[in-house]
């Protein structure tokens, strides 16, 4: 019991860097999550074609790979761009470039199920809005962006969960800098100290089952926010169709 | 390899053709290629593991005994709470170390034990080390369970899927329960479950990006080696950072993989479609 107690004070802090990635990524990914499913959505061929195209590549491959593959990327350009210009440190600090790489893969997830609410949205509410004279920015803030936002929050909690899954893959690709280390990577270093298998991996997901709880808690009082003009609503409820990386 | 092709053709193609396909076609390549392997053997048998939990899973799930309906509840909740990767790297050391502990029952003397109280292995005789053959087995396991979860999900869904009308009419033509199970529910069933499947397929796709962890040199773990700047001590530098390109090209691979399995599911789930009363399926 005592090892148990002594293991999740140890990796109270490692599990703050967990919810750092998730929280720095989420609101970059949602808000250019929105762009990307609105341009999908677009009637300008090259637009929708483009942003489907990235959509599909993000979709279509592993995380893994891509942190692997932005990180290089990164890498390869010191010398010639981020040296010279005394922006190294910033660019090449995990706790900047993770997040980035993160919110490009959740923008990708996010902007599909965002793109699919979009498509849901009641088509005669768009015709009485365009009947009533609306603008395009009017129709689109008083009764696209309702719509959308109601249809796509059940599977957009599932995806900030899944983001906060991945999140365990970010130190296995950057450095670890010091004593900023995630749960994975702490779990790891105390199992190469007592081979404990059975003690330090629950302990950890211990810490990833209670914060995606305390997530689909949060997101469904917000789910009742959005629905609160609608009495009969069945309460969220969370479907595993599109999940992880 | 070079001096085998036609002079002429030798000529057109020019030095710098001759030089790709020279660095292309070398050992340290040829192992890289190879290594696919790996990671389609774990796709594969991996999927072939996740199918058997599926079904194990949802029948837990739709049992009428409550404690198993309970363990098939938490099994397929846990994969919603816990990382995948988490899974991949805890299941592999848990068993190997489930079994050294009981092989030291066997092999060690209680002196070596009390010696090596505190300390893991118990004994150097129950050691066991591990090849690319068993943790690319352990690899496939754990791919099994996780995603069996996300199987049995999707299975237990189709099974509630399909016609109560269909089971009862089978019923009414003198079948045994278990022929109406194995014969017309579990038959009808893939049809519904298919659409699921297939989302289940790509993620375990994907998620074999993951062999490297288990210390197999699977194409993720070569390619970091073949694009790491390259000294030698005659040559010089052989050539610098390089490994964005061959993780393009793994990404590139991957995109590919799951094109393909789209457009094979969707010719699946005509195929099998074909003469049943469901609503155009996906």
């Amino acid at each position: 019991m005592d090892a148990i107690l002594n293991d999740i004070a140890l990796l109270a802090r490692p599990a703050l860097f967990n919810i750092y990635f998730a929280f720095a990524s989420i609101p970059l990914g949602f808000v250019l999550a929105i762009f990307f499913a609105l341009g999908k959505a677009s009637r300008n061929k090259l637009i929708a074609n483009l942003c489907s195209g990235y959509i599909y590549a993000f979709r279509g491959s592993p995380f893994f790979i891509q942190l692997f593959m932005f990180y290089s990327l990164a890498l390869a350009f010191n010398l010639s761009l981020w040296k010279p210009l005394g922006i190294d440190w910033i660019v090449l600090n995990p706790l900047v470039l993770g997040p980035a790489i993160l919110a490009l893969n959740t923008t990708a997830y996010s902007a599909e199920i965002f793109y699919g609410a979009l498509l849901t949205v009641p088509k005669g509410e768009i015709e009485a809005a365009r009947a009533y004279g609306m603008t395009g920015a009017q129709q689109f803030r008083s009764v696209i962006w309702p719509h959308m936002i109601r249809l796509a929050w059940p599977a957009y909690t599932n995806e900030v969960v899944f983001l906060f899954h991945a999140t365990a893959l970010v130190y296995f690709t950057l450095p670890v800098i010091g004593d900023q280390q995630d749960l994975m990577n702490k779990a790891g270093e105390l199992y190469q100290r007592d081979y404990n298998a059975f003690l330090h991996f629950p302990v950890a997901a211990a810490y990833f089952l209670a914060v995606s709880l305390c997530i689909f808690f949060v997101f469904g009082l917000v789910y009742r926010r959005l629905t609160r003009h609608m009495p009969g609503a069945a309460p969220m409820r969370f479907r595993m169709t599109r999940p992880a990386r | 390899m070079l001096d085998n092709l036609p002079e002429w053709l030798r000529t057109t193609l020019g030095d710098d053709f001759a030089f790709w396909l020279g660095y292309l076609t070398n050992g340290k390549h040829l192992t890289w290629y190879a290594s696919v392997q790996y990671t389609l053997a774990a796709a594969a048998f991996g999927m072939l593991a996740a199918l058997v939990m599926g079904l194990l899973g949802a029948a837990a799930r739709n049992s009428r005994l409550g404690p198993l309906r309970l363990l098939g509840g938490l099994y397929i909740n846990s994969v919603r709470g816990i990382p995948d990767v988490l899974f991949f790297l805890f299941f592999p050391l848990a068993f190997e170390q489930t079994v050294e502990l009981v092989r030291a029952q066997a092999v060690c003397t209680p002196e070596t034990l009390a010696a090596n109280v505190g300390q893991w292995p118990p004994c150097d005789a129950a050691n066991w080390l591990l090849g690319t053959t068993e943790y690319l087995a352990l690899a496939c396991v754990s791919l099994g369970i996780v995603y069996g979860a996300f199987a049995a999900n999707v299975i237990a869904g189709a099974m509630n899927a399909v016609p109560k009308g269909q089971l009862e009419a089978a019923r009414a033509f003198g079948f045994t329960n278990s022929e109406v199970l194995w014969r017309f529910h579990i038959r009808q069933m893939w049809i519904y479950a298919l659409p699921g499947l297939s989302n289940v397929w790509l993620l375990l796709i994907k998620a074999t990006s993951l062999l490297s962890l288990l210390q197999i040199s699977d194409i993720v773990l070569l390619a970091n080696r073949l694009g790491a700047p390259n000294f030698s001590r005659s040559a010089g530098l052989v050539h610098p950072d390089w490994r964005w390109a061959y993780y393009l090209v793994l990404l590139v691979f991957y995109i590919l993989i799951t094109f393909v399995s789209e457009k094979v599911f969707a010719a699946l789930t005509r195929w099998a479609s074909r003469g049943m009363s469901v609503a155009s399926p996906a």
